[in-house]
């Protein structure tokens, strides 16, 4: 039977509700909608909201040690406390925010499953107020650089290809993971006129890239699928444990998930996450890119000219 | 600069603490004004990136002897701040000239909905904006080509990619 290779790091939420004033615990909420642990949250529960607290303000990067040590007093939370993220989309921030805290070395850190929707769908409590916790002594140990890809990483990933080359293909050994939704990873979505909102100047794919969408891991209660499932899912699409991973979307949240699911659930050993994903790798000048709907898009205009005409000789 | 007529037609939360105007936007999210799809409107303009984020979809009729507003609502899903802003905007706007409209500062509209709370998501916060200048600017197209006796047909509607559940778990907004 296909298990977790790590099942402690999902916390359950009868668990969480049995430790709500265990001090070694300390809950967080991080949410896309940033306004929701204001309209109510978990007993006890902190707010993380990634752009303000995490985020570098005038760079495109996280806060440096100091900051993330500072965030860290500033939520009470030490070097040995157990943090347990929740939210919402599926724990799909709470997941992001997790990687980050992994990423500066914070080592105990669990996921409530199911999220903000499972604890709602079970009526359990939301709360309004705010906690205070004392500052306490936090400093950044040993991170963790290695769950963390940049574009040169991927472009050494692909071997270094010419931009320009019709086909690249993965070296032998490595994988990597779109996990956007389809429409994005064939170049449809970001082409569509009026969307005013675009993140990159260029759409399709990384080459070599399997699209999985990140949301294929999840239940539709939010809960993270069973371990055959999830081994069924990826083994399916030749992302498997003997493989160098990296995982991408458009920001890099939702390959958190990803990420979480792939490294911290099912053990695989060496998984990063392409942070710059797509509004980097798209917006780039001279990065090999597939499309796969311009590609469609030529062939037919191509097919379309060769079409013999007829008309009066 | 934004023009009088908008001004002081929007809602504000000044004068409100923080969780007053958070509650202001919490009621304006789960109960939107102007919301809803038109039978039939001059333009209609999705906005957004669906695949991560946040949607609103625009209809707009336009009082052609006035170059105003005869119209306008919206549907949209996504996170609190996007959905306030675009039921706020959109009570806003009726009435007002399209002029107004493509002279409407972004720094208004945050202001008006509390510029402390919505900062940390400016494009949320300015999405149903950044829509409605676009039907503005679609109407303004399709009126040219009337002009110029070219078809008055409005290009298909981009109307967004379906959401799968998990995309679109909506949460109560009171606490249980």
């Amino acid at each position: 039977m296909v298990k977790y290779k790590n099942p402690e790091l999902l916390v359950d939420t009868e668990w969480v509700a049995s430790h709500l004033a265990d001090p070694a615990v300390r809950i967080v909420e991080s949410d896309e909608d940033v306004l929701l642990y204001d309209a109510g949250h978990i007993q006890g529960a902190v707010k993380v909201d990634w752009h303000a607290d995490l985020n570098d303000p005038r760079i495109r990067d996280y806060v440096d040690a100091w900051g993330f040590a500072e965030l860290m007093s500033r939520l009470g939370i030490g070097n040995d406390t157990t943090v347990v993220f929740y939210g919402d989309k599926s724990n799909w921030w709470a997941c992001y925010a997790y990687w980050v805290f992994r990423l500066f070395g914070h080592e105990n850190l669990r996921v409530m499953n199911g999220g903000r929707k499972k604890w709602i769908d079970e009526k359990r409590p939301l709360v309004r107020d705010v906690p205070h916790h004392e500052p306490v002594r936090y400093s950044v140990r040993t991170r963790h650089p290695e769950i963390r890809a940049f574009r040169d990483d991927v472009m050494a990933h692909l071997g270094g290809p010419d931009p320009r080359q019709a086909e690249v293909r993965l070296p032998a050994g490595r994988a990597l993971v779109d996990v956007r939704s389809p429409g994005e990873y064939n170049g449809e979505l970001l082409h569509m006129a009026d969307y005013p909102q675009e993140g990159a100047l260029r759409g399709g794919h990384i080459p070599g890239a399997v699209s999985i969408p990140w949301s294929k891991a999840v239940a539709e209660d939010g809960t993270f699928r069973p371990a055959a499932e999830i081994k069924a899912l990826y083994d399916g699409q030749g992302i498997t444990p003997d493989k160098d991973v990296i995982v991408y979307c458009r920001i890099g949240e939702r390959s958190s998930l990803t990420w979480f699911v792939l490294q911290e659930l099912m053990g695989y050993p060496k998984v990063r996450n392409y942070d710059g994903s797509w509004t980097e790798w798209g917006n780039v000048v001279g990065l090999p890119i597939d499309n796969p709907a311009l590609e469609k898009a030529r062939q037919a205009e191509s097919h379309a000219k060769a079409r013999p005409t007829t008309g009066a000789m | 600069m934004t023009e009088r007529h908008l001004r002081g037609a929007l809602a504000t939360t000044a004068g409100m603490s923080r969780q007053e105007a958070i509650d202001f936007l919490i009621e304006r999210a789960a109960a939107p004004r102007r919301h809803g799809k038109p039978e039939r409107c001059d333009v209609t303009l999705a906005g957004g990136n669906p695949g991560c984020g946040d949607v609103v979809t625009v209809y707009l009729t336009v009082d052609r002897d006035a170059d105003a507003v005869a119209a306008a609502s919206f549907t949209g899903e996504g996170c609190t701040i996007s959905q306030a802003a675009a039921s706020v905007l959109l009570e806003a706007v009726q009435g007002a000239p399209l002029s107004e409209i493509e002279g409407m500062d972004a720094a208004d509209l945050m202001d008006a909905l509390g510029r402390d709370v919505v900062k940390s998501r400016p494009r949320c916060a300015t999405l149903a904006l950044s829509t409605l200048k676009g039907a503005v600017k679609q109407y303004r197209n399709l009126r040219l080509r009337e002009e110029a006796g070219q078809p008055m047909c409005q290009p298909r509607p981009a109307e967004p990619a379906p959401r799968t559940s998990q995309d679109s778990s909506r949460d109560p907004r009171r606490p249980g």
